[in-house]
């Protein structure tokens, strides 16, 4: 078998701040454009497409975030196995891309899942974020795109003082290393 | 650093965005039917006024989605944000 | 001595701590609550430095920002000393060290100095002038200048200190924590706005904080005492955030602000140890208030500069507030009514005030007459001609003035002296104001410039708003405040108000004297030594604009940036060349507002931080196999992989020699892939390649160039159908980004009729590529079902597979020109992947090798890399690809631009090989090639893009190009070097297996 490996692997304490790596989780982009595709989203994942900007939608299984007016990001609340990944994306991708409604692509590996917890959370991400969180700390659901210290992310507020932050892969390991440093100042 | 409304996500910092150049220079549909002159006209020649200027931006670190803007060059005061395809709502 | 230049009854100095420090090598103490330049006065220290052209000596002017003077080297520790801070700013701690500048070998006794005897010769622009000509000259009077310029020693190791950076979002931001400020802030908090209040000192209260005088009072309180009160009352306010020790640097456009916080500063030196030291505040507000106040303004006349002269309110401060007296026997030397508060508090506080000398005729003020009861005497209509003392001042002279001010007649009069007040009005600080783009506006009565206009959304209150009168101030703050924020505070209404009023105005720029001008020194600018006959100097020789007046002279343009100095300069301007100082205009203040660490601005961007890196999933293994990393954009990438000492270029011999030979393993993780899926993707990649795709069957890859729309190579990379509409693009490592942007571009704004849906799936798979003769053979142990027959599985074509049930993807292409496959794999696996590949190489001596062994090889096969052989100024013809170019296709992205008059010209750049004459020399890349080498000057034909010493051909080899390249196969051409000239001849770029024999070996 081969093995899984992930950049980080670590949960790190410090004091009202909580941060841990949490892999695998699955994640997938979808993107389509018409009404069909919305109402296909629902039926094959029993979860509402969220089209107001900097939402989502959650059951107990999957989140989907709104990316853009034709982009959404799914991910799920725990983790998965790799076959049940596969299958989902495999359904998925027969139910929207080969019938034409849109694209269904595997970002899981694309994506590392980051959970801060704490009350110092939103204090560690302004170290290096430009985004006003004034709003976006007091609202369960709220997504933003943006950037901490020069690098993209995208953030779920999932409940109070606890937020899912996504890195592409490549990146996770300078940003942990960002955050544990900057952990040590708020 | 500005503050730019995007159509889309709403007000965001300036470094999320990147600037993409004058707006509303349609690529010509039928190049190979251009002159020289007119394809050298949409290729390179742009406006570089004092004033209100109509810009592409892209939220490259949020939406990803480009959108258009009217900025004056003589103090950054942008005057409108619109989406692409729209006309620009002020002259 | 320092002893009774203290008084005992003050509120600010805790006079219970004493705090031991440094100057210039002496031991001195001073108490918890003084800066350095208070605690240097108790000790009646004023000469603190030399001046920056003359060497004149230097005392503490002022108490705050704008002090030209005091400023001194703090710290002697290689990496923590900081050059140019400002005395009085700089709270005292314990094991503080600080010492003089720009004087040598001591403030005392000054080398320099003679630069003061020699002045008449050093004019405004003297070295401009001087050190013109000869040209070639400049090299040794560079030495000199360098040596005798600068103020202040830099650090010579890594700063030690910790640096941050924060974001903050408010409602209202207000600068500055005075009687202004302070109502400001409580109006806003009240009102539910989130509010953040800052201030440069270490506590609120501004001016008023220490104004205890019968002539100032708030509802039968001093006016201290009420505003005690208030900032009491501001910290049950739950949306206010104070910030003390928080300097606004700069103010720039949509109220985005910079503040620098000081965090361990004022710490004792053994507390400061790992904590922040300073962080930058960057800061968003939806309002902005700044209500900075006003400072004093100098006067000028002739020696205005010595030690003990100084701001009267500052002198006010020192006494009131640090209770330290900056004389025994002070005169004051005035325009205005402030100094009479300076006089009230020093004779309060038992110091002997000889005089006061005011311009004015009369005047009959609270506080003038408040003075006069207490038998304080004042020289009406007189000024101060001369002053007398070098290290210290001993004594002025004075003289009445003519009845239009300007001359000065009758006797003159010496008085003693040991320290000289002197006010010649206030100046609003309006430096945020003007920064954030705000238009000033001249108010006449009194010479000030105030805040007009302003786009954004901001007022100024207080006396930054050219408000100097409490009453004034009070009221005015207020209602502007309450108009601004639209609320409704009545808390301030009904005050009872004691104010005195200013009744009698009168400014003159430039005093006169008994002497003429040109004999006298009437500093304007004291940081930079230029004088009231510097600008006229400088008008006389035809300067008119203000700008230029500035740089010529260098008025201004001192660290301070001319706080003290700039309005005497366009005062004297205006005066001299007659016209009205609204009209001039003013310079313009740039951020920051007072300097800015070096750390600050870069806060914990430093070592590991300095830039963003990015890894592929097998960089530990990479890690492990001691490979050398190169950094390609922010990636990692494995360089080679030296074995038992190699260096460089011994690596790369080997792993290239083995790669053919054998096998060779590359992780190619870092290379853009892009997702595409929709009804329309093949159309799309007919649109932004130059290829056709049209007819690429299900399977198969393909390779593609995308130019842009002037006609040259933006990028390149292999594309597979994956199925029906589904297509995995790859780009080159640095491109992945841009190109995945300017994709994006063109669908939604060219061509938003296409059904194409584009993902990046760059960091979802990791890529390992394995190559060689025997490649075919490692790949078959490693996935065992799937079928490698080139019937089955041929070059430019892809399968889905399976390694342990983890689902992959591979492609039978080829960078290198050997039989290769490239896995791409789910990153999670992808390292354990590399690990079964590189096992199952063994038995075939399967070589990881890096970038430079992966450049060298395709350079043998004449491939090009986008950015190495390519730089914007390429066509596909150019680079003599142009097979790859459809015919067929209506329009593909840059397709019009490849028959431009330019684009089809035959003498352009081309890309073509190069082989040395002698075939061991290798050539560096980007050497210049020439036909003829005894022409001057040489005509350069172009460049070497690529070279290396190939081990399979066992020669060197180069890629270049060249002006008219295609034409000049077979021709001799020469690479001059520093040493030697290298023979070349033009080939073909392909080096190696002309015929493809290997991709199928």
């Amino acid at each position: 078998m081969l093995n899984f490996n992930t950049p980080i692997i670590d949960t790190k304490e410090y004091s009202e701040i909580k941060i841990s790596e949490i892999e695998p989780i699955l994640k997938i982009n979808l993107r389509g454009k018409n009404r069909d595709f919305i109402t296909k989203i629902g039926k094959e994942l029993s979860i509402i497409a969220p089209v107001d900007p900097n939402t989502s939608s959650s059951n107990e299984k999957l989140n989907l975030l709104w990316l853009s007016p034709d982009e959404w990001f799914l991910y799920s609340n725990d983790k998965i196995d790799i076959k049940d990944a596969n299958f989902l994306e495999d359904k998925l991708f027969s139910e929207i891309s080969k019938v034409k409604l849109g694209s269904v692509t595997n970002v899981s590996d694309h994506w590392i899942m980051i959970n801060l917890k704490g009350t110092k959370t939103f204090e560690l991400l302004s170290a290096g974020c430009p985004f006003n969180f004034n709003n976006f700390k007091n609202t369960k659901g709220a997504v933003t795109q943006t950037i901490i210290n020069h690098i993209d992310v995208i953030i779920h507020n999932k409940n109070v003082n606890n937020l899912n932050l996504f890195v592409r892969r490549s990146f996770s390991a300078h940003l942990w290393s960002w955050m544990n440093d900057s952990a040590r100042f708020v | 650093m500005f503050l730019i409304n995007c159509p889309y996500c709403g007000e965001r910092d300036q470094s999320e965005f990147s600037a993409g150049g004058e707006a509303h220079i349609v690529r010509p549909k039928q190049p190979t039917e251009l002159s020289d002159n007119q394809w050298a006209e949409f290729l390179f020649m742009r406006k570089n006024i004092k004033g209100v200027q109509f810009e592409r931006w892209n939220h490259a670190h949020g939406c990803r989605k480009w959108f258009n803007m009217a900025r004056d060059t003589s103090n950054d005061k942008i005057h409108a944000v619109y989406k692409m395809g729209e006309k620009p709502p002020i002259k | 001595m320092s002893k009774n230049l203290r008084t005992t009854n003050n509120k600010f100095i805790d006079q219970t701590s004493r705090i031991s420090f440094k100057f210039d090598g002496n031991t001195l103490y001073g108490f918890k609550g003084d800066t350095l330049a208070s605690a240097l006065l108790a000790n009646n220290i004023h000469l603190v430095g030399r001046s920056f052209k003359y060497h004149r000596p230097r005392g503490i002017m002022a108490c705050g920002s704008e002090e030209p003077n005091a400023i001194v080297q703090v710290g002697n520790d290689p990496s923590m000393t900081e050059p140019n801070t400002r005395a009085t700013e700089i709270e005292l701690y314990e094991g503080l060290e600080a010492s003089s500048q720009n004087c040598w070998p001591s403030v005392n006794f000054d080398v320099g100095a003679v630069n003061n005897f020699f002045s008449p010769l050093i004019p405004a622009a003297f070295y401009y002038k001087t050190f013109m000509w000869p040209a070639n000259f400049w090299k040794l009077y560079e030495y000199f200048i360098r040596k005798s310029a600068g103020l202040g020693k830099s650090p010579t190791e890594p700063d030690k200190d910790i640096y941050d950076h924060r974001y903050l979002h408010c409602d209202v931001l207000i600068v500055g924590g005075g009687i202004s400020g302070i109502i400001a802030a409580k109006t806003a908090a009240k009102n539910n706005l989130n509010t953040v209040l800052i201030d440069d000192k270490n506590i609120l209260g501004g001016t008023t904080l220490f104004q205890e005088n019968e002539c100032f009072k708030i509802n039968n309180s001093y006016s201290n005492k009420w505003l005690k009160n208030e900032i009491e009352s501001l910290k049950s306010l739950k949306n206010l955030t104070i910030k003390t020790r928080t300097s606004l640097a700069a103010y720039h456009s949509y109220n985005y602000l910079l503040a620098r916080e000081n965090l361990n500063e004022h710490l004792d030196i053994n507390e400061k140890r790992d904590k922040i030291r300073q962080r930058l505040w960057k800061i968003r507000a939806k309002k902005v208030i700044i209500s900075t106040g006003a400072m004093e303004r100098p006067l000028i006349f002739n020696n205005n500069d010595r030690p003990g002269i100084m701001l009267s309110s500052s002198i006010k401060k020192y006494i009131d507030y640090y209770g330290v007296k900056c004389g025994q026997k002070i005169s004051l030397f005035t325009n205005n009514d402030t100094a009479y508060e300076t006089a009230i508090s020093l004779n309060n506080s038992g110091v002997t005030v000889n005089s006061v000398i005011d311009i004015r005729d009369k005047t009959n003020s609270l506080i003038v007459n408040q003075a006069e009861e207490l038998g304080i005497k004042v020289h009406w209509k007189s000024s101060v001609v001369n002053t007398n003392g070098y290290k210290k001042i001993k004594s002025i002279e004075v003289m009445k003035l003519s009845d239009d001010g300007t001359a000065v007649v009758g006797k003159k009069i010496k008085e003693e002296c040991d320290c000289l007040g002197i006010s010649g009005g206030w100046t609003p600080r309006v430096h945020l104001f003007t920064q954030s783009g705000g238009k000033l506006k001249f108010r006449n009565e009194d010479n000030v410039f105030i805040p007009d206009q302003s786009d954004l959304d901001q007022i100024s209150i207080g006396s930054c708003n050219g408000d100097f009168e409490l009453d004034e101030v009070i009221k005015n703050s207020v209602n502007l405040t309450n108009k601004f924020l639209k609320v409704n505070n009545n808390d301030y209404e009904n005050l009872e108000i004691i104010s005195s009023k200013e009744i009698d105005k009168k400014n003159i720029w430039l005093l006169p004297s008994d002497k003429p001008l040109r004999k006298t020194k009437q500093f304007l600018d004291f940081q930079n030594d230029s004088t009231a006959n510097d600008v006229k100097l400088a008008l006389r020789e035809g300067f008119k604009s203000i700008e230029h007046v500035k740089r010529y002279t260098t008025t201004g343009m001192a660290t301070d940036q001319g706080k003290l100095s700039n309005m005497h300069a366009l005062g004297i301007i205006a005066e001299t060349a007659g016209v009205k100082m609204g009209e001039l205009g003013t310079t313009t203040f740039r951020p920051p507002y007072t300097p800015l660490t070096f750390g600050a601005i870069v806060g914990r961007n430093v070592g590991e931080f300095f830039d963003i890196t990015r890894k592929t999933p097998m960089h530990d293994w990479h890690v492990e196999n001691k490979a050398e990393f190169e950094n390609v954009g922010q990636w990692k990438r494995a360089w080679y992989y030296p074995v038992n000492n190699e260096n460089m270029y011994e690596a790369v011999q080997r792993e290239s020699k083995a790669a053919r030979d054998s096998a060779g393993i590359l992780d190619a993780s870092t290379l853009g892939k892009i997702d595409i899926q929709g009804t329309d993707a093949s159309e799309f990649l007919n649109r932004v390649y130059t290829n056709a795709w049209s007819k690429l069957e299900i399977g198969k890859c393909r390779y593609g160039l995308m130019l842009n729309e002037d006609g040259m190579v933006y990028d390149d990379g292999v594309t597979t159908r994956l199925s029906e509409n589904h297509y995995l693009m790859t780009t080159t490592t640095g491109g992945a980004a841009n190109v995945l942007s300017k994709l994006e571009d063109y669908l939604q704004t060219e061509w938003p009729e296409l059904d194409v849906y584009l993902t990046s799936v760059t960091d979802h798979y990791g890529t390992i590529s394995i190559c060689g003769p025997n490649s075919k053979k490692i790949l078959s142990k490693v996935i065992p079902d799937l079928d490698l027959s080139d019937k089955e599985f041929p070059h430019m074509s892809f399968k889905n597979a399976l390694i342990d049930n983890i689902k992959c993807r591979v492609m039978r292409i080829s960078f290198t020109g050997e039989h290769s496959y490239e896995i791409n794999i789910q990153s999670s696996y992808a390292k354990s992947a590399w690990e079964k590949c590189f096992e199952a190489g063994k038995e075939f001596n399967i070589t990881p090798y890096g970038t430079e062994t992966m450049h060298l090889l395709r350079a043998e096969k004449g491939f090009i890399i986008a950015g190495q052989d390519t730089d914007g100024t390429m066509t596909p013809i150019d680079l003599q690809m142009d097979w790859i170019i459809s015919k067929k296709k209506y329009d593909f992205i840059g397709k019009r631009s490849l028959y431009r008059s330019d684009t089809i010209r035959d003498d352009r750049k081309q890309l073509v090989g190069l082989l040395t004459d002698d075939p061991k020399e290798i050539l560096e890349e980007g050497a210049q090639i020439v036909a003829e080498t005894n022409k001057h000057p040489i005509e350069m034909l172009g460049h070497v893009t690529s070279s290396y010493f190939s081990p399979n051909l066992n020669k060197s080899i180069a890629l270049a190009v060249v002006k008219n390249g295609k034409k000049l196969k077979g021709q001799k051409l020469y690479v001059p070097m520093k040493n030697k000239t290298i023979n070349v001849t033009i080939t073909e770029t392909v080096f190696l297996d002309k015929e493809n024999k290997r991709l199928n070996a």
